[in-house]
Parts: C-alpha cells; sequence; structure tokens
C-alpha cells in the first residue's frame, strides 16, 4: 500500500512576504507553508490523503480524529488571520501538488482579491439567542380540584406564550442593533428553539460598539429568561461562500 | 460578550462546511464533507437537545409537570434535611409522575 500524499489547504491570503511566525500549536497536521503566486498565497500542510478516511469510520468526540483535525484548521487559519486577511478554505480540502497550488491562485486571483479586500479588516462574530423555560411555579398541586387545575395549566400556557413573545422581542432588538455596526450578516440554519442565529462580519472600528450592544442587549434578553450564547472573534469563516476552480 | 475558547460545536459549525470551496481536477477528493456536516450536525444536535433537556425532560416540561418536579423535589429535600427528621415517604409523592 502506498501512501498518497497531498497538499491539505487551509486559506488563501495575501502573498506578501511573511513567515508564520510562532507557528501555531498543531496536533496532527506538519508545520503550514505559504505557496506564493501572483501576489497571493495558499496555506497548506503536507498529508497524508489516508488521514481523512478514518473520519467516516468513527462518531464524533472531543478527541476523536475529527475533532482533532478541525482544531487544527481553526489554528492554522487563526495564526494566518494574526497577520493578514484571510479567505478560509472548506475542511478537507486537499490539492495534488504545488504546481495545481498555483494554477489555482493564478486563475482565480481576481476573484481572490477581490473577497479579500471585502474581509480586510473585518472580523466575524456570532450571536445565538434561544427561547428559556418559563420559571417554575411555587404552589404545589396538593388539594386543587380538577377545574382549577385545567384553569391553571391554561393561564401557565398564556404566560408562557407571552414570555416567548417578550424573547422574541429582545432577539430582533439585539440583532437590529448589532446589523448596523456589521458590513454583513449571515443566518445560520435554526433549530425549533431558537429565535436569531447569525454571524455577522464586523469592521474593526466598530468593534466595540458591536460588543458594548451585544453584551447590553444580550443582558436585556437574558433578564427575559432567554439564553444568549455569543462567540467570537473569529476569521470571516461565515463569509466567504464562493467555488474556485481552474479554468480553461 | 468576552472572547472565551470556543466549543468543538463551535468550530466544527464554522469550519466544517464554510469557506472556499475548491471545484475541478486540482482538487483531490479525500472525505464527502456533505454527508460528514450532515452526520455532525446530528450528533451535535443529540448531544445539545440531551444536555438541555438533562435526560430528564419530563420533569421541567410544563406539559407533563405543571410545576417542575425538580425544584419541588430540592426544596423538599431541604426541608426534610432541616427537619433533621427523615419519613418513611413524602406523602404527596405522588403527584411528582
Amino acid at each position: 500500500m502506498s501512501a498518497e500524499r497531498g497538499l491539505c489547504a487551509y486559506a488563501i491570503t495575501r502573498g506578501a512576504r511573511w513567515d508564520l511566525v510562532g507557528s501555531p500549536e498543531l496536533r496532527a497536521a506538519g508545520p503550514p507553508e505559504l505557496i506564493r503566486h501572483d501576489g497571493l498565497a495558499l496555506v497548506v500542510t503536507e498529508v497524508d490523503t489516508a488521514l481523512f478516511g478514518g473520519l467516516d469510520a468513527e462518531e464524533p468526540a472531543e478527541d476523536g480524529l475529527l475533532a482533532t483535525l478541525v482544531r487544527d484548521h481553526d489554528a492554522i487559519v487563526r495564526a494566518v488571520f494574526e497577520h493578514e486577511p484571510v479567505l478560509p478554505l472548506r475542511f478537507g480540502t486537499v490539492v495534488a501538488d504545488e504546481p495545481a497550488a498555483r494554477r489555482l491562485l493564478s486563475s482565480s486571483c481576481d476573484e481572490v482579491t477581490r473577497w479579500l479586500d471585502r474581509v480586510a479588516g473585518h472580523r466575524e462574530w456570532g450571536v445565538r439567542v434561544d427561547h428559556g423555560a418559563q420559571p417554575a411555579e411555587e404552589t404545589p398541586l396538593t388539594g386543587l380540584s380538577g377545574a382549577d387545575y385545567l384553569r391553571r395549566r391554561r393561564q401557565s400556557r398564556l404566560d408562557d406564550r407571552q414570555l416567548k413573545d417578550h424573547q422574541s422581542d429582545a432577539a430582533r432588538a439585539l440583532h437590529s442593533a448589532l446589523v448596523d455596526l456589521a458590513t454583513d450578516v449571515v443566518h445560520r440554519i435554526q433549530r425549533p428553539q431558537t429565535l436569531l442565529d447569525a454571524a455577522y462580519l464586523v469592521p474593526e472600528p466598530n468593534e466595540d460598539a458591536f460588543r458594548r450592544a451585544a453584551a447590553e442587549l444580550g443582558e436585556e434578553a437574558r433578564g427575559r429568561g432567554a439564553t444568549v450564547h455569543a462567540t467570537g472573534p473569529w476569521p470571516p469563516y461565515s463569509f466567504t461562500r464562493l467555488e474556485l476552480g481552474v479554468t480553461g | 460578550m468576552e472572547s472565551t475558547s470556543s466549543s468543538l460545536a463551535d468550530v466544527l459549525e464554522r469550519v466544517l462546511d464554510k469557506g472556499v470551496v475548491i471545484v475541478g481536477d486540482i482538487a483531490v477528493n479525500v472525505v464527502d464533507i456533505e454527508l460528514l456536516t450532515l452526520r455532525v450536525r446530528l450528533f451535535i444536535a443529540s448531544a445539545q437537545t440531551a444536555r438541555e433537556m438533562g435526560m430528564d425532560w419530563w420533569t421541567g416540561d410544563p406539559f407533563f409537570a405543571p410545576h417542575s418536579a425538580r425544584a419541588e423535589l430540592d426544596r423538599r429535600t431541604t426541608g426534610l434535611e432541616a427537619a433533621e427528621k427523615v419519613p418513611e415517604r413524602a406523602p404527596e409523592a405522588v403527584h411528582e409522575r
């Protein structure tokens, strides 16, 4: 069995002369290298392509192969992101060899440059708001008649609906404040209890205001019983939805 | 809003199926990313659901338990401990079901 070698690619960035100083701590991948062409660079590590085959077999786990590879991917993208604007590539992108990488960069130069300019000076922040459960009632059921019980059930459902409305309002207020400070926004696939799940592309000068708004209005939503989960800063993972191929 | 270390679910959500896609003969197909993403989504959803519901979801669901049995149980346990006398069985326990 001969091991197939390939170049696992993590990100496209500007090809200025800089090195990955303080290379990120990686668990599975070798040290990342930059393949430069036409003022752009592809960030890669050499891999045995069979490595990814193990992903089909395993259950996702905190210390499994997938977690390891995904954490490495994120670490490399972030290391580049600290220096230069970056377009993260989808996980598990492998190109055959260095000539292939150069062909990719030369054929997509204009498009990539445009996207890099677009995300330059921005970081991504995520905010998710979920419905919270109604606070538990204190009164016991002992000695309650059937009619009283049904009346209370109905009241409790009305309260519940009102609470949900208040939480939805809080989530809307939060979103509209955040979207004003962002260059772009992407909504994620929502689960039934989710009121808001969005990624915001925020220009650096707006970051303080963005974080302040998220903290204040997030607290308001929490006060109404919703759960608020904020993450960031991220490289612009959610804002680089483009497809590149060698043309011609 | 603090930049804390992100959970694996947060990282997976961003890294797996987002970002630039490279197509054509220069790309080597090493993993079916759509299938992998689907599997991971299902896994995360079920793990989150189980955690949020604490695996005893019926006790906290207003439909099944109009007053939360968990809070009631805690209150009662505390009361019993304070009384330093543990009766064989709480008389209203039948309402907890």
